[in-house]
């Protein structure tokens, strides 16, 4: 401790600057971590919440996937022995009509139903205002609405509230107010509720419910509950703990948690670079302090004790201002992340609370201190290993030995070797997989010097050749000392490589989903219940098949019903199809099976149809006898065709819609796909659409152009969260250049004196400074993008094997990387200013001076 | 007449419109048991005398909130039979948002009363749930507590006082729930006219404070029964008053099965 | 050429320490002088003033008639890179340059074209007799050699004033005479004003003219008789 004091103190407080630079790379990495997680973690419980809410005391919940069951199914499960109480539910998302509202969940409860579930009590006067209970249930357009909603649109009981619903716009009376706490407080207040069968009645639902709550008897286990519930009413039904649809929310997040885990491991890892970094540096400047300890005695343990001790006290103090910038950044994130989800899930999520959690701050901290001791173990073990006579030598000691170049060729080759095979031979077993990208990233990482180094080298001639002497100083400069330049190039290249990766990911999900809409999404008008095609709860009935096909200049209709339902525990869309008409609409080739044959026993109900992500997901192929439990009855049919498709991130399995009418008793619609004749203008049989429907039930028809944009759309929230790694990048690029030129400059410093003396301008000075900035961003781009079209590939690999089972084409992001082009040169160049300046203040005299 | 049953979950179960049956006979029904004192005696006498066969009258229900604002509903209540297998509707018939909005109540001796309701604006029925006692029966001051039939035997009553109530002398006596837990009041005092039985007031507390009080007023007797024609339950927590109006109360009329079914209140 | 009145320069620090003071004299063109005077007597500190490389804490410096004192850092670098070719102790050639982009360097930077920079830097390199070695790094030079090379360096401009700071400190005694015996060449061939900043009386006495400084102040300030004659006894 003595020795931190008297030591490393000083030393600290000369190089405020390089310090504070050193602990930004902790606080970047701790930072990233804490707030990727904690936002990750927000959304989850703000969903789990949200679940918890609208659960109330619900010990398990019945569901038929989205499709909802008949009302005979409650009387099955509230005569069931282990259930104490069991009270249906309708969850119907409708349009709100207010401007920035969006989309608003009525929850349909019984409200004269048994209470105990649910805590609210809407006649207590505690937590709720309702003007009339028997007014509010003798009138079916009666409405609870939030406290919250209320007070924000200065909504009081008696307004009338206009909702876009399945049947058209209706107008619904608020008689009741319910307080922003528990269930109202879940989708941030966005929530009504209403009486069961008034929703029913309503919003279109026939007799109907789309859940029911259960709370056991005292005594009972889930197991046998579930048990007993499975043998009443069929396995068609999902019987599940609240939290199980957590479960599946999670599920539905896989590929966002995956980015965050990767973008947070990769954050860290960019730490320990500018660490490492810093202290090579400070271990090489320190020798002469280093060979004077050891002259007076102190030993190897100690030396490495000083900067094992300073990495330490660096790593707790970026790791705590990390915190506050990781939880900071938490927050924009979760707002991002949850209309992400918003958009793509249609949950409506919003965030409410942050999830802080005290086991991750203190995951992070230690993290953060492990990450600076680990950085800095080489270092200081280099410092320990100094020699007292050599240490008083003076000299720079950035080169690279042709002894370690050659070890770190071998090591690299052996990682990379190892890593090719894990891909070709081993690419079975997951844990190989893993194994083989982080070698592969290993060996990215030793060869990052002796890459500098060669690109500095190939690089000289041409920077010579723009600047003579600029250029080349800047060329040999990081010719010189490739260690110093490498650590900030290899921080560059890492945060890059993944901001390509996942660029390109978002791309070549963009690119293959384009394929796949244009192949599949091809009728001319899409007529659709809600605004928002993903709203599944809002159906036409299947007599308005007949009544579109009326209308002038429609050639053809399709029926499109899908809901989301569970194969082996995972969620699963069912998408329900008329196969013999899509046979001749949509000509594509199958994964696995013969398109005629395909559509023909799909269409006679002998066989189903599988995207080929849930066949991967699944491990399904062609043949294999498929089992979905529906509400009556289990499908069993085999496999007969495995199609590229992307309705679902977990999958989808296509239908004949005769299966689903027969399974799920429901005929009900999501869709049209209307095709127009030849010689019709889609505009037109829109607007005869629309007239035709006006005032008797609400319909939305896009074209097939509005389709794409919206499904496009939602798609491009991806990309505006890629932009986050981007702009760690940008400050990764900024921080290592900062780092590495402060250095630089202080290496040569006589070299800077010297070329003032014989005549550079200011200026001239500068430019060649910045021409070093520049070289070290444009090898942690080249870099970068090399590794990044690597990286890419794994985290392609990773989306197929373990996250969504879609085969994505391979797109690397060109684009986005000649778009990283100014981005990082203005970096390189604000990072640059102020060492620049430094060079060129100074005094002359003692830039030539011998020490 | 004694063997209705004295279990708690049947006594917890009575509902809603169980409620308002016994709202209707003004006095709590209630087995007469052997008298064990002078005050649990004087509480079966008054419940002797309100029996009777079946029963019309129609209602006018006003509701007093804290701010002045008055509410209104009206009603016709029809019940056959009596004791513990009384079966009975109630047809809302203004204002106009909840006419021809019905309950049918059926009491069973053995178990809970099951209730239906239909609402025409749905053309729906509908089971009615077994609810939280103390919570409040159609917004209105009584809580489906207060509407229970109520098992003499449950309680231990104590003779308080001889007090005199709007002019009439009564019997003051208390009443303390043998189990705690059963009630959300603590215990309750009862004033029975000494000249006919009728119920005069019940005050009802929750430990030391008066938290609602029940006034029976227009006291006529129609078929020999002694029938209050004005019911108002206080809240003094809330500061609000619930007033039920009884008019052509008829006893012992002839009532048909038939119009105590779901198919009859679907009407 | 080289003017001082009444020169004063101290640096402050947490003492101060007087380098120069008062120190008034002239340098004619075409002179060739040796400052001497033991180390700490402030010759490096005249040097660096004379050079444009530090400014007075008092008193004024004037180069080819210009005062410095008022003039900014880029007008005395410009003043530098036009008027003042140095030569230094350690021969500060940039270690990553060969030879012949060392010599090119100050064309460079005033902004000559390529073509008559390397022109220009080749001739150089053969005037200084390094014509076989324009391609080699300094590392692999004699220190003579390297010596030569900073000196083709300083000439590359053609300056009125060369600056010379122990050229042969650092260089055995042959050596030394070689490249003392190159600077009286050149200062007879091209006329330059040249200024020797010595500690070795050989060197002192083979120029025209001494002056020796102590403890900041100049203590004596003579011409020598004859500086062939000088140059031979050395």
């Amino acid at each position: 401790m003595i020795l931190l004091r008297l030591i490393s103190w000083p030393y600290f407080r000369k190089h405020l600057l390089r310090t504070a630079l050193t602990t930004a790379g902790i606080v970047l990495g701790v930072a990233v971590f804490v707030g990727m997680h904690t936002a990750n973690q927000t959304v989850l419980l703000s969903f789990s919440q949200t679940v918890d809410r609208i659960a109330g005391k619900t010990q398990l919940q019945v569901s038929a996937g989205e499709a909802g069951f008949g009302e005979e199914v409650l009387d099955l499960v509230q005569s069931a022995s282990t259930v104490r109480v069991g009270v249906p539910i309708i969850e119907v998302v409708v349009d709100s009509n207010i401007p920035g509202e969006g989309n608003l969940l009525v929850l349909g409860v019984d409200m004269t139903g048994d209470r105990s579930l649910r805590d609210y009590d809407l006649e207590g006067g505690g937590d709720a205002e309702i003007d009339d209970p028997l007014i509010f249930l003798a009138q079916p357009d009666s409405l609870i609405l939030s406290k919250e909603l209320a007070d924000r649109h200065h909504i009081a009981v008696g307004s009338r509230l206009p909702l876009g619903t399945s049947g058209g716009q209706r107008t619904f009376t608020v008689r009741g107010i319910i307080k922003s706490t528990g269930l109202a407080s879940a989708f941030g207040g966005n929530i009504a509720i209403m009486d069961i069968y008034a929703a029913q009645h309503m919003f279109g639902r026939g007799r109907t419910f789309d859940r029911i709550d259960i709370a056991m008897k005292p005594g009972v286990t889930l197991t046998d509950c579930q048990r007993e519930l499975h043998a009443l009413i069929g396995s068609g039904f999902d019987v599940q703990p609240p939290s199980g649809r957590g479960q599946q929310f999670e599920s539905m997040l896989a590929s966002y948690s995956l980015m965050v885990s990767i973008s947070s491991a990769f954050a860290l890892f960019i730490g320990m670079f500018i660490i490492y970094n810093s202290f090579s540096i400070a271990v090489t400047e320190r020798r002469a302090e280093i060979g004077i300890l050891r002259a007076i005695g102190a030993t190897r343990g100690q030396i490495r004790w000083i900067f094992l001790g300073e990495s330490a006290a660096i790593g707790l103090i970026g790791s705590v201002a990390g915190l506050a910038f990781g939880v900071l950044m938490a927050r924009g994130i979760a707002f991002g992340i949850g209309a992400l989800i918003s958009d793509v899930y249609r949950v409506g999520q919003t965030v409410d609370a942050m999830a802080i959690s005290p086991g991750l701050l203190a995951l992070s901290l230690a993290i953060g201190v492990a990450t600076s001791v680990v950085a800095a173990a080489i270092p200081a073990q280099n410092a320990a290993r100094l020699d007292p006579i050599q240490a008083l030598q003076k000299g720079r000691y950035h080169v690279l030995s042709a002894g370690e170049s050659r070890v770190r060729i071998a090591a690299a080759a052996v990682l990379a070797l190892f890593s090719a095979i894990t891909l070709t031979v081993a690419s079975t077993s997951r844990p190989l997989f893993y194994a083989g990208y982080l070698s592969a990233m290993l060996a990215a990482l030793l060869l990052v010097p002796l890459l500098t180094l060669g690109l500095a080298k190939t690089f000289r001639p041409l920077l010579q050749w723009l600047r003579p002497v600029e250029g080349a100083l800047a060329a040999d400069s990081l010719i010189q000392a490739p260690r110093r330049t490498s650590a900030s190039v290899a921080a560059l290249m890492f945060s890059l490589a993944l901001a390509v990766a996942f660029e390109g990911m978002g791309l070549s999900n963009y690119s293959s989903m384009v394929d796949w809409m244009d192949s599949v999404l091809n009728p001319d008008l899409f007529v659709l219940p809600s605004q928002s095609f993903d709203i599944r709860a809002a159906r036409f009935p299947a007599t308005m098949a007949s009544e579109i096909a009326a209308v002038p200049g429609v050639d053809r209709v399709q029926m499109l019903r899908n809901g989301r339902t569970t194969f082996r525990g995972a969620p699963v869309m069912v998408i329900a199809l008329e196969m013999s008409s899509i046979a001749q609409t949509i000509h594509r080739r199958p994964v696995a099976g013969e398109a005629g044959d395909m559509y023909r026993r799909a269409a006679a109900g002998e066989g189903l149809v599988l995207s080929d992500n849930f066949a991967e997901l699944q491990h399904l192929r062609l043949g294999d006898q498929v089992e979905i439990a529906a509400p009556y009855g289990v499908i069993r049919l085999p496999v007969v065709g495995i199609l590229v498709d992307y309705s679902d991130q977990q999958g989808a399995i296509m239908i004949d819609r005769t299966l689903f009418i027969k399974y799920w008793h429901d005929d009900s619609v999501n869709m049209f796909r209307v095709y127009t004749r030849p010689d019709a203008d889609a505009l037109a049989v829109r607007t005869h659409l629309l007239e035709r429907f006006a005032g008797q039930r609400q319909v939305f028809v896009l074209t097939n152009a509005e389709l794409k944009t919206y499904i496009l759309g939602v798609l491009g929230q991806w990309f505006r969260l890629t932009s986050i790694q981007i702009g760690v990048a940008v400050l990764v690029a900024i921080l290592g250049i900062i780092n590495t030129l402060t250095v630089s400059i202080k290496d040569r410093r006589r070299e800077l004196g010297v070329l003032r003396v014989v005549g550079a301008l200011h200026w001239q000075v500068r430019r060649t400074i910045w021409i070093e900035a520049l070289s070290v961003g444009a090898f942690g781009l080249i870099l970068g993008s090399a590794l990044g079209a690597l990286n890419l590939y794994y985290v392609l690999q990773i989306v197929h094997r373990d996250v969504t089972g879609m085969r994505l084409a391979y797109q690397f992001p060109l684009m986005t990387v000649v778009a990283l082009v100014p981005t990082i040169i203005v970096a390189a160049l604000v990072a640059a200013l102020w060492p620049a300046e430094s060079a060129v203040r100074g005094s002359l005299v003692e830039a030539l001076a011998y020490e | 007449m004694n063997n209705y049953p004295v279990n708690a979950r049947t006594r917890s179960a009575r509902t809603a419109c169980a409620a308002i049956t016994v709202l209707a006979l003004i006095s709590p029904w209630l087995p007469v048991k052997a008298a064990v004192d002078d005050a649990k005696t004087i509480i079966e006498e008054s419940q002797r005398r309100t029996e009777s066969k079946a029963e019309r009258y129609e209602g006018l229900l006003k509701s007093f909130d804290a701010g002045g604002k008055v509410t209104e509903k009206q009603w016709i209540y029809q019940r056959l039979g009596s004791n513990g297998q009384s079966k009975s509707v109630i047809r809302f018939t203004a204002p106009a948002e909840v006419k021809g909005v019905a309950l049918l109540i059926v009491n069973h001796p053995e178990r809970a009363s099951d209730q239906w309701m239909w609402t025409p604006a749905i053309e729906r029925d509908r089971r009615i749930a077994l609810q939280d006692r103390s919570t409040r029966f159609f917004g209105t001051d009584f809580s489906f507590e207060d509407l229970e039939e109520r098992d003499v035997n449950q309680y231990d009553y104590t003779m308080l006082q001889e007090e005199t109530i709007a002019g009439a002398p009564c019997w003051a006596i208390q009443s303390i729930p043998k189990q705690t837990k059963s009630s959300q009041y603590t215990k309750s005092t009862i004033w029975i006219r000494k000249d006919n039985y009728a119920y005069a007031r019940v005050d009802f507390f929750i430990k030391d404070a008066v938290v609602r009080r029940l006034t029976y007023l227009d006291l006529r007797t129609i078929n020999g029964i002694w029938t209050a024609h004005d019911l108002t339950m206080a809240d003094l927590r809330r500061g609000s008053r619930t007033q039920l109006v009884l008019d052509k109360v008829q006893y012992n009329l002839p009532l048909k099965d038939d119009a105590f079914t779901l198919e009859a209140i679907r009407r | 050429m080289i003017e001082l009145d009444q020169v004063t320069k101290r640096f402050d620090g947490r003492s101060q320490v007087t380098a120069l003071t008062d120190v008034s004299l002239t340098i004619n063109r075409g002179e060739m002088v040796a400052v001497v005077g033991p180390s700490g007597s402030g010759k490096s500190t005249f040097l660096n003033l004379v050079g444009a490389l530090d400014r007075a804490t008092s008193g004024v410096v004037r180069v080819d008639g210009e005062p410095l004192g008022g003039l900014s850092e880029d007008a005395l670098t410009r003043l530098r890179r036009d008027k003042i070719g140095f030569i230094f102790q350690f021969f500060n050639l940039l270690p990553t340059l060969t030879c012949l982009e060392n010599v090119a360097l100050p064309l460079h930077l005033r902004g000559w074209s390529r073509k008559r920079v390397s022109a220009r830097a080749g001739e150089l390199l053969s005037l200084v007799g390094l014509a076989d070695r324009m391609t080699h790094l300094p590392e692999e030079l004699s220190g003579g050699q390297r010596q030569r090379v900073a000196i083709a360096r300083a000439l590359s401009i053609h300056p009125p004033i060369l600056l010379a700071d122990e050229p042969t400190g650092n260089l055995d005694s042959r050596t030394g005479t070689d490249i003392l015996a190159l600077l009286h060449d050149l200062h007879s061939t091209t006329g330059s004003t040249v200024v020797i900043v010595t500690h070795d009386d050989g060197v002192a006495r083979s120029c025209e003219r001494t002056i020796s400084l102590r403890d900041g102040r100049v203590v004596e300030d003579t011409k020598n008789a004859s500086r062939v004659d000088a140059v031979a006894a050395s």
